[in-house]
């Protein structure tokens, strides 16, 4: 019989179909990411294809939009949201309403034309990681914005468009996204009850019970999270109790970079390049103004939920935000911890 | 520049580009890939699905054979299995429950090739009594906390039979996005005591900008913080917080409008998917009577929705719904 499963910090439950599983060869494969590609504007030597850049990872001092970098950060040429102009809530009738101030930026993630992040090396994906700290610090300071989403969209179902060139995604928005929200409110509600982090203790449960444990290593765990939304999900998690991912020191982005790069390869490796999106959930700038709680610093855990596209949601899952997911994640742990990834 | 908005309900909020929307003619439509093989809802194939639990048909016909107009089976690959004790339980910090719930399929009509809006009234009108008929069966089993109606068409939108077809799932919780809508809904009644749903009503019929039909007994817009591009609302005007409860006198006239909107995107795009979902109130709704009312919520599957929208709930919508509105307003349909 299929089981029903709730998530415990935001209450969402998931079926997980466990007699009807599916394998991970019954996924198919991939086939719609071989359409052609469009010309790339993200490798060096084309700089002036996109707009002038923000910030820059430059080995040895060079000049900006020349090459010689490493990582670029760049404003989308298509942003949803545009960075000029003063904030303006208001209301119409029963309805609420804001202009669409925030940022919207790319992160180039290689000067090279790979595709997927998990062919970076190491030292590359730490450069990554530092380029996503100094840009969430440095909105930090514009005081329109309240959170920043960091995601990835990897593959064409994945919404990663046809420019096969790794980069990463970051929008900054004037308001708290109603899903950071519901985590950060799920991990307060635990802490006010329990005194401990919800992330904590869940850590600790998947340590000691081992079966959607797929990584520990260099202070990180990845797991495949006990109501997956979707097969083959996973979360990768700091052992150290952190809320806000700007606070890690060179050693943990180096092994956050170890970690995210051997999960993305079993990813890959074990699931023939399936499309894939990540998201980075850290808390929201902690300002003392509105929205403001003393405890996050205590009940909150940053951590990165990847989710690789092998199915499509239906109906059913738009409308009620339950999923069904035919892989069991106990299933789905143990198959990618068994993928071989160097 | 674009907008922010915020669904006044769920307080989910979504940025809708009113700078450079989104024209229909720009949005691909993939084409639909279906597995060959042999439909197990046509006529004649009746011994390919489990046994009709509810139907509509001919006189002088026997059971599963040939002769029905609206038929109910139980889904043959069930999510959730309807035999056995609900188990709820814990496991450490996780929650648990086994896979207790009903999973039928209703199939819509014996026609393979004719969607919603190819069928007459009167047979639109057998398929909605028919979802009501299941509805009032299934509520009166008490494991069951909530029915979920939900129609996926087209294999973009995640459907896996081409043949039109219904799914209803008896759930023995509430889910999330639905508790959502009940709680935001109940806030506003607590306060104003008015039902939200009807006040969204009443500025969308003064404002007009939104709406695409109408009748005496149904509206149809696209709601003010739509997730999706062309996405629409159906609400009934009389207050009714269960969709179960349409009276005989209201059916005919949801049946039009359900067939007018599906007509009018046929005719704005070429045939897209579409899913909708019959948001009604849970089946022990005391209480939310007065300030839950259902609706059903119809989302045409136009873009890729990126890991973005689904892990942070933040929606990007390419066409303003005032403009998706007047697209399908002014479209013309026989």
């Amino acid at each position: 019989m299929a089981e029903l499963r709730k998530d415990p910090i935001i209450g969402r439950w998931v079926i997980i179909a466990t007699e009807r599983a599916k394998r991970p060869d019954q996924f198919g494969s991939h086939s719609e990411d071989t359409m052609p590609e469009k010309p790339c504007p993200f490798c060096e030597g084309r700089e002036s294809q996109t707009p002038p850049e923000i910030f820059a990872v430059r080995p040895k001092p060079s000049p900006a939009n020349q090459p010689g970098w490493d990582v670029r950060v760049v404003p989308s040429v298509t942003p949803f949201l545009k960075i000029e102009g003063d904030l303006d809530r208001r209301g119409k009738g029963l309805y609420d309403l804001t202009n669409g101030i925030g940022a919207h930026e790319i992160v180039v993630e290689t000067n090279q034309h790979i595709a997927n992040m998990a062919d970076l090396g190491e030292e590359q994906l730490t450069k990554v990681i530092t380029s996503y700290i100094n840009r969430i610090v440095d909105l930090e300071k514009d005081e329109r914005f309240k959170y920043v989403l960091i995601f990835k969209n990897y593959g064409l179902s994945a919404g990663g468009g046809r420019v096969r060139h790794a980069r990463s995604q970051l929008i900054a928005t004037p308001v708290n996204p109603k899903r950071v929200k519901e985590e950060l409110v799920g991990a307060r509600q635990y802490y006010e009850y329990h005194e401990r982090c919800i992330f904590c203790d869940l850590i600790k449960q998947e340590i000691e019970q081992q079966d959607r444990l797929i990584l520990d290593m260099d202070g990180f765990i990845v797991i495949a999270p006990f109501a997956s939304r979707f097969p083959f999900e996973m979360w990768v998690l700091p052992k150290k109790h952190s809320c806000d991912f700007v606070k890690l020191d060179m050693a943990q982005r180096a092994g956050l970079a170890r970690t995210l790069k051997k999960c993305l390869l079993k990813l890959k490796k074990g699931l023939n390049d399936p499309p894939y999106n990540y998201i980075l959930h850290t808390a929201p700038f902690r300002r003392e103004k509105t929205g403001y709680w003393k405890s996050i610093d205590n009940d909150y855990h940053w951590h990165i939920e990847i989710t690789p596209r092998l199915t499509r949601v239906a109906g059913f899952e738009w409308g009620t935000g339950f999923y069904i997911c035919p892989v069991p994640p106990e299933n789905a742990a143990k198959f990618l911890r068994e993928v071989d990834a160097g | 520049m674009s907008e922010l908005r915020r669904d006044p309900i769920t307080g989910r909020w979504v940025i809708v580009d009113t700078d450079n929307p989104t024209r229909p003619h720009e949005y691909e439509i993939e084409p639909p890939v279906w597995r060959p093989g042999t439909c197990p809802f046509c006529y004649g194939n009746e011994n390919l699905t489990p046994p009709e639990i509810a139907v509509y048909r001919d006189p002088n016909t026997a059971p599963n054979t040939p002769g029905w107009q609206v038929r109910a089976v139980s889904n043959k690959f069930p999510a959730l299995q309807i035999e056995g004790e609900l188990d709820r339980r814990g496991l450490g910090m996780y929650d648990l429950s086994n896979g207790i719930g009903a999973h039928e399929v209703v199939v819509e009509t014996p026609y393979h090739n004719k969607d919603l809006s190819d069928l007459t009234n009167a047979e639109v009108e057998d398929i909605l009594r028919m979802l009501c008929q299941r509805s009032l069966d299934l509520a009166k089993d008490q494991r069951f906390k909530y029915i979920m109606i939900f129609k996926n068409f087209g294999p973009s939108a995640g459907a896996s039979m081409e043949h039109p077809h219904t799914q209803m799932i008896a759930l023995p919780m509430v889910p999330k996005n639905v508790k959502e809508e009940l709680l935001g809904a109940e806030e506003y009644f607590d306060y104003r005591e008015r039902c939200i749903f009807c006040d969204v009503i009443r500025q969308e019929i003064s404002e007009k900008e939104r709406i695409i039909t109408d009748n005496k007994y149904f509206l149809a817009f696209c709601p003010y913080a739509s997730r999706f591009p062309f996405e629409i609302w159906i609400m009934p005007k009389k207050h009714n917080s269960c969709f179960m409860h349409l009276n005989n006198e209201e059916i005919p006239f949801l049946a039009v409008v359900l067939k007018d909107i599906i007509a009018r995107l046929k005719k704005v795009f070429d045939t897209p998917a579409y899913n909708f979902i019959i948001h009604t109130a849970p089946l022990d709704s005391n209480g939310h009577t007065d300030s839950y009312h259902w609706h059903l919520e119809f989302m045409p599957k136009l873009t890729r929705v990126a890991g973005f929208e689904w892990g942070t709930g933040f929606y990007v919508v390419p066409t303003p719904p005032e403009i998706a509105a007047k697209f399908l307003k002014e479209v013309k349909i026989e």
